[in-house]
């Protein structure tokens, strides 16, 4: 059996409400590399969570900065 | 922090804090607050119900059998009061049918097959489960509120002992039994 094992990335970021969940949901859905992301919005720092075992902090900073929004991963 | 803030002053921002973890530890483990809650609420009630069917047969003599759940329920509310306020909270929430759909499913057929069996061999009275359950249970949660309170009516002070909690049990069963 191969056990692919994902990552785990973190950030926090400034997405708060629906409609700022709305502009970005289209390409994190799209993305090839991404398996799953949510975002806790009822957190202060907005989590944004995503799973996936080949894309890297950078493209996500840079995917949501593209859109207007802050992010920053947190450790 | 559940139990003292309740929903709203529980935040997973507060709860890192307080247990001095990172806010990405805790996500890593967690999708976001409901996910927590939901995680924390089957866990408490597995082990809950784990704990009632200790030593418990739904074939046991109704009286036999009840013991059991007194033993069992008071041992497990004294032992881990903070689960008890704890799973109590997130019963009554909007997560309540969650979890008692993934953390129930055993726990309801012992316990529906115990009340079956006591009616069909005449060892208990005939009623409705919800008069079987005030009647059976309300009492021992009454008497373990009062324990975990300190105190009881009009404040005075207030500890459970074997001897109460036999005379109880004495009284559910004469109470229950044609």
């Amino acid at each position: 059996m191969i056990t692919v094992i994902n990552q785990i990335l973190i950030f926090k970021t400034n997405i708060q409400t629906l409609a700022d969940k709305e502009q970005i949901q289209h390409c994190l859905n799209n993305h090839d590399a991404v398996d799953q992301w949510n975002i806790d919005q009822q957190d202060i720092d907005c989590v944004l969570r995503v799973i996936s075992n080949s894309v890297t902090p950078e493209q996500i900073i840079s995917l949501i900065t593209n859109h207007g929004f802050e992010c920053a991963e947190l450790e | 922090m559940l139990v003292e803030d309740g929903f709203q002053g529980f935040s997973m921002n507060r709860l890192t804090k307080a247990c001095g973890i990172s806010v990405a530890t805790l996500y890593i483990y967690y999708k976001d607050k409901d996910d927590l809650i939901q995680k924390i609420g089957v866990e408490i009630g597995t082990k809950f119900f784990y704990e009632t069917l200790k030593d418990f047969s739904p074939t046991m003599s109704f009286k036999d059998g009840l013991k059991k759940q007194w033993e069992n329920r008071s041992r497990f509310a004294i032992k881990f009061p903070n689960e008890v306020a704890c799973f109590e909270i997130i019963r009554h929430s909007t997560h309540g049918d969650y979890i008692l759909q993934e953390s129930l499913k055993d726990f309801k057929t012992a316990m529906g097959d115990f009340f079956k069996n006591a009616i069909n061999k005449k060892e208990l009275v005939p009623v409705s489960l919800e008069v079987f359950w005030s009647v059976a249970y309300g009492p021992l949660y009454a008497l373990l509120r009062f324990h975990s309170e300190g105190k009881s009516l009009g404040g005075k002070s207030f500890t459970l002992t074997k001897k109460m909690m036999d005379e109880s049990f004495e009284l559910v069963i004469k109470a229950l039994t044609p």
